[in-house]
């Protein structure tokens, strides 16, 4: 509550530049409502919103709104969505808390560890999966030679739900983590002294404070829940189990031509499960709340004494680290290497490097592959610059603006990107301004940046938040203009956050997949959407090395970082 | 020389629209493949048009003869500069034929994209429809959707010189606007030879029927086929099981019972079957197994069903409003051209459909290991056929009741 009075009073001071707030404003809403707007244009219409024929047409909403497997698919979507707060919320926060707070061994070593499910690509995570632990995978086998059978099913609803879980645990660690760095630490310290075990710490002072980091990270959860696709198609269709997004895919061949008025109509549907979950966090944390647990910063806090529970803790980590990063991993890995592999293969025989020099013969791939480099190191610092100047829009600014902005980043995001993709495509090819930025790494680089809009914001803001209004206000008080006490003082002290931030938009666009699909042609080919393309006529050689690659890529990222001394997070 | 046969051609062009007008009722049977190779279908269309008198050079496509008319075709597509292709063959499978195509007409930059198939349809329409830089040449095995497109008037007319080579069944011309079929794709059962006993694989559909029904104990969960509702190859393939296998519904639920794993790509399909997580795969497109087949000849078996094998072309065509038509016809030429086709056949494994294509994978070899027993589905408006909704939902609810699913 300490940054209440300062802050408000900064907030006085600092209104002094609405105009260019507002156009931010507006160039976001622009941007993010566009595309939705298309889309609900398209869901009320008989046919491709560009065809002559077309006319409105309440059919598409009749026919999906009408369709059992359409509810079913829903239900089931919510299930998982669900289920993956449930999980993955609470193991994310005891992650972050142990990772913060506690003496855990080899904690150098794990922080980076700990966020690499996220910059995995879902799908190959997901065939990854089949590869090592599916019915007939590596570790299935060896498994099955010592106990007689396989006692697990890698297909189907429970399954889905723990990976999908465990998977998105990083969303959770990252924005409670942050929080908790910055919680501060002396009413921990206080519940220490009059002998509170680790545990109790945790759950009665640590949590508590961190409630609006844990309330967005459960809503970002449930919203990547039903945006789920790539682990549903791989380890949910050979069960016959459907989500939403796999009901979406479906509709693209159900009647021969891609259906995009039923398409629009399921797309949308997401995104309105999704807003009351904006509205509703929104409501919960109310405004103050968002400043109140930043503070303390400066203050060194003694790591929690785990005693023996050091040991179980890091089984518990590396354990989950375990499961979501290394076997998935491994399976690429081996498959990569492998001419075949499953029953009755003996791997040591079908080694080969053949897929690796296989990547050389295709342009497109090495363009590809460079491709997404530029466009994650390049890009990514574009995009930086862009969400910064957002987050210096909403920073320290009491207004209806900052709701508004909050509530549409989120958009993008609720889009499925079989459906998002297209909208881009729509929005160039039919915008005559946008027209000449077809065929370039521009086009890519846009729609990327409005997805991981939400994703990058947050980040930026919590480095903003972090810093203390008494600098700011020195620098105004002395008479330097807004603008200047950005660029002179709030920039600087977070220039270490925004590396970092930087570092992790570089790793989003790397692993990003679906969006990329219709906006490359010849010369602005990314990895990911490569991946796509290949998908379905089955180089599963090609697309194994591809992912390696790609992961190696990440790896790399993350190993300069380090080195570096940046900071993943903070 | 050379501007004769491409005159001589133009008529035929002419008289081949004419007659195709005229015939294309008769294209539900499908003609057999062959016929229409022979010289005299195309000296009546000439002694039709009465235009030039067919030089025996023109018919025997001898290769001087072949180059001579390029050449002029080149000249007209070197300012053109590139052709751009949207294809569903991936680049891997295409490489022998961008690669042959480079080398042969350096001066023509060829810009190939490989897509699949309903990103190749959003993209090409989409931008078709906001006159900005599209695709010149189209080819994708979804035939339905390609003779959607041609029924929608995107796609354009053009005769190729090397279309007589083609079987009936692989040409669609109506006035104004021409598709080739360029390779005969068998449906064949693949199985995991190491997991099926050689005496268990069945030859034709009721022997399938049978063996799902005796081994369910061996094959129960270990059974895949393409999707008929998310796969639109899926669902060609079974709307010609229907027509040409009367007990089909009983395979369905043979399949139902056998908790058959349905997938939309093929190579989900392939990598599971060689795994061995599936054990026999129904519909898996022939041409993606021949390469498998020489990598890992213990694993993968194949066969042709003996009672029908129904075999699915990819459909090229220009697109309407191509902006570089003759760079578009080069390619397509090229596509069709004896010398293209072998690469096909020799490299890529495609089975193309030009009769006297040489190589391992061609649609004449298929045609004389299964005589009538192989069904092409030939390009026509029949197969818009495969997207009528109310057919297509209708399918789909019987298909769901039959696996026991609904």
């Amino acid at each position: 509550m300490m940054a209440t009075i300062p802050a408000t009073l900064a907030r006085n001071r600092m209104r002094k530049l609405p105009s260019g707030r507002y156009a931010v404003v507006a160039i976001v809403a622009i941007l993010v409502l566009s595309p939705l707007l298309l889309i609900a244009y398209q869901s009320a219409l008989n046919g491709p919103f560009f065809a002559e024929s077309s006319r409105l047409d309440s059919g598409a909403w009749q026919y999906v709104l009408g369709a059992r497997q359409f509810w079913r698919a829903f239900g089931t979507s919510a299930v998982v969505a669900t289920g993956m707060v449930g999980i993955g919320v609470p193991f994310g926060a005891v992650l972050a808390f142990i990772m913060v707070r506690t003496d855990i061994p080899g904690r150098r070593i794990l922080e980076p560890a700990v966020l690499i499910p996220i910059f995995l690509s879902p799908i190959v995570t997901a065939f990854g999966y089949v590869v090592a632990i599916g019915p007939v995978g590596f570790i299935s086998l060896w498994v099955k030679s010592i106990v007689g059978s396989v006692p697990w099913n890698v297909y189907g609803l429970p399954s889905l739900i723990v990976i999908a879980a465990l998977t998105h645990v990083p969303h959770t660690y990252l924005y409670v983590s942050t929080a908790l760095r910055s919680v501060n630490p002396e009413l921990e310290e206080a519940a220490r002294t009059l002998g509170a075990p680790p545990w109790r710490v945790a759950l009665d002072i640590s949590l508590p404070l961190v409630r609006p980091a844990l309330l967005f990270s459960a809503s970002l959860t449930f919203l990547l829940g039903f945006e789920l696709f790539g682990l549903p198609l791989v380890l949910g269709d050979p069960a016959g189990l459907l989500v939403l997004t796999t009901y979406l895919f479906k509709l693209t061949t159900l009647l021969g031509v891609p259906s995009y008025q039923m398409m629009a109509v399921v797309a949308l549907s997401i995104v309105v499960v999704t807003l009351p979950l904006v509205i509703i966090q929104r409501h919960l944390l109310g405004q103050a709340s968002r400043f109140a647990t930043i503070r303390g910063r400066g203050l060194a806090l003694r790591p929690l004494k785990l005693g023996r529970w050091r040991w179980v803790a890091l089984t518990i980590v590396m354990a989950w680290l375990l499961l979501t990063v290394a076997v998935p991993l491994a399976g690429i890995l081996l498959r990569s290497v492998v001419k075949g592999w499953g029953e009755g293969v003996s791997l040591s025989r079908v080694l080969t490097l053949d897929h690796f020099r296989g990547l050389a013969d295709y342009p497109n791939l090495i363009r590809g592959i460079v491709n997404t480099i530029a466009l994650g190191v390049i890009g990514g610092a574009v995009s930086v610059a862009c969400y910064l100047v957002v987050g210096l829009t909403q920073h320290r600014w009491a207004s209806r603006g900052v709701a508004v902005l909050d509530f549409m980043v989120l958009i993008p995001r609720a889009i499925p990107g079989l459906v998002g993709g297209l909208a881009f495509l729509w929005l160039i090819l039919f915008i005559p301004a946008l027209r000449p930025l077809r065929d370039s790494m521009i086009a890519v680089w846009m729609a990327y940046s409005t997805v991981w809009l939400a994703y990058g914001l947050r980040l930026i803001s919590t480095a903003l938040l972090q810093v203390g209004p008494e600098l700011e206000e020195a620098a105004q008080t002395a008479g330097a203009s807004p603008m200047r006490v950005r660029w002179e003082i709030t920039i600087p002290l977070v220039r270490l956050g925004l590396i970092g931030s930087w570092l992790l938009i570089f790793m989003m666009f790397v692993r990003e997949y679906s969006t990329g699909v219709y906006l490359f042609g010849a010369g602005t080919e990314v990895i990911g959407s490569l991946i796509v393309s290949l998908w379905g006529a089955g180089g599963l050689d090609l697309i194994a090395a591809l992912s390696v690659v790609s992961v190696a890529i990440v790896s790399v990222a993350l190993a300069t970082a380090l080195r570096l001394g940046v900071r993943l997070h903070d | 020389m050379a501007l004769n046969r491409r005159r001589i051609l133009h008529g035929a062009s002419m008289g081949g629209l004419l007659l195709a007008a005229v015939g294309c009722g008769d294209e539900a049977a499908p003609a057999k493949p062959g016929d229409a190779s022979k010289p005299g279908a195309n000296t009546e269309v000439n002694s039709a048009t009465g235009k030039g008198t067919p030089t025996v050079a023109a018919f025997t496509g001898a290769p001087l003869e072949i180059k001579a008319s390029d050449k002029e075709l080149l000249e007209a597509a070197k300012p053109e500069g590139k052709v751009l292709v949207y294809s569903t063959t991936d680049s891997a499978s295409a490489k022998p034929l961008i690669a042959d195509f480079n080398a042969r007409y350096p001066e023509i930059k060829l810009d190939y994209q490989d897509l699949n198939s309903t990103d190749l349809f959003n993209k090409f329409t989409a931008e078709t429809a906001a006159g900005t830089e599209t695709a010149d040449v189209l080819w994708s095995s979804a035939m339905d959707q390609q003779m959607k497109m041609m029924q929608d008037g995107l796609g354009g007319s053009y005769q190729s010189p090397e279309a007589d080579k083609l079987p009936q069944w692989a040409r669609y011309q109506e006035p104004g606007k021409t598709a080739w079929g360029t390779t005969l794709e068998p449906f064949a059962f693949v199985y995991n030879k190491k997991l099926l006993p050689a005496d268990a694989v069945p030859k034709d559909h009721t022997a399938l029927i049978k063996l799902l029904t005796d081994k369910t104990d061996l094959l129960k969960g270990k059974v895949t086929c393409y999707d008929p509702e998310k796969s639109g190859t899926g669902y060609l393939a079974n709307s010609r099981d229907v027509t040409n296998f009367p007990a089909f519904w009983d395979l369905a639920a043979a399949l139902g019972k056998a908790d058959v794993k349905l997938y939309t790509s093929t190579g989900t399909m392939i990598e599971k079957i060689q795994s061995g997580e599936h054990i026999f795969g129904f519909n898996i497109i022939g041409s993606y197994i021949l390469p498998k087949l020489k990598t890992d000849a213990e694993t993968f078996g194949m066969v042709f069903p003996q009672d029908y094998t129904i075999g699915f072309s990819r459909v090229a065509f220009i697109a309407k409003k191509s902006k570089r038509p003759n760079s578009a016809k080069l390619f397509l030429d090229h596509l069709l051209s004896k010398r293209g086709q072998d690469i096909l056949a020799k490299q890529s494994l495609l089975y193309p459909s030009r009769t006297d294509a040489e190589g391992e994978a061609t649609a004449s070899g298929l045609q004389k290991e299964l005589g009538d027993k192989l069904k092409p589905i030939p390009v026509s408006n029949q197969v818009l056929d495969a997207l009528d909704q109310t057919k297509r939902l209708a399918f789909v609810e019987k298909w769901q009741k039959a696996l026991g699913r609904s």
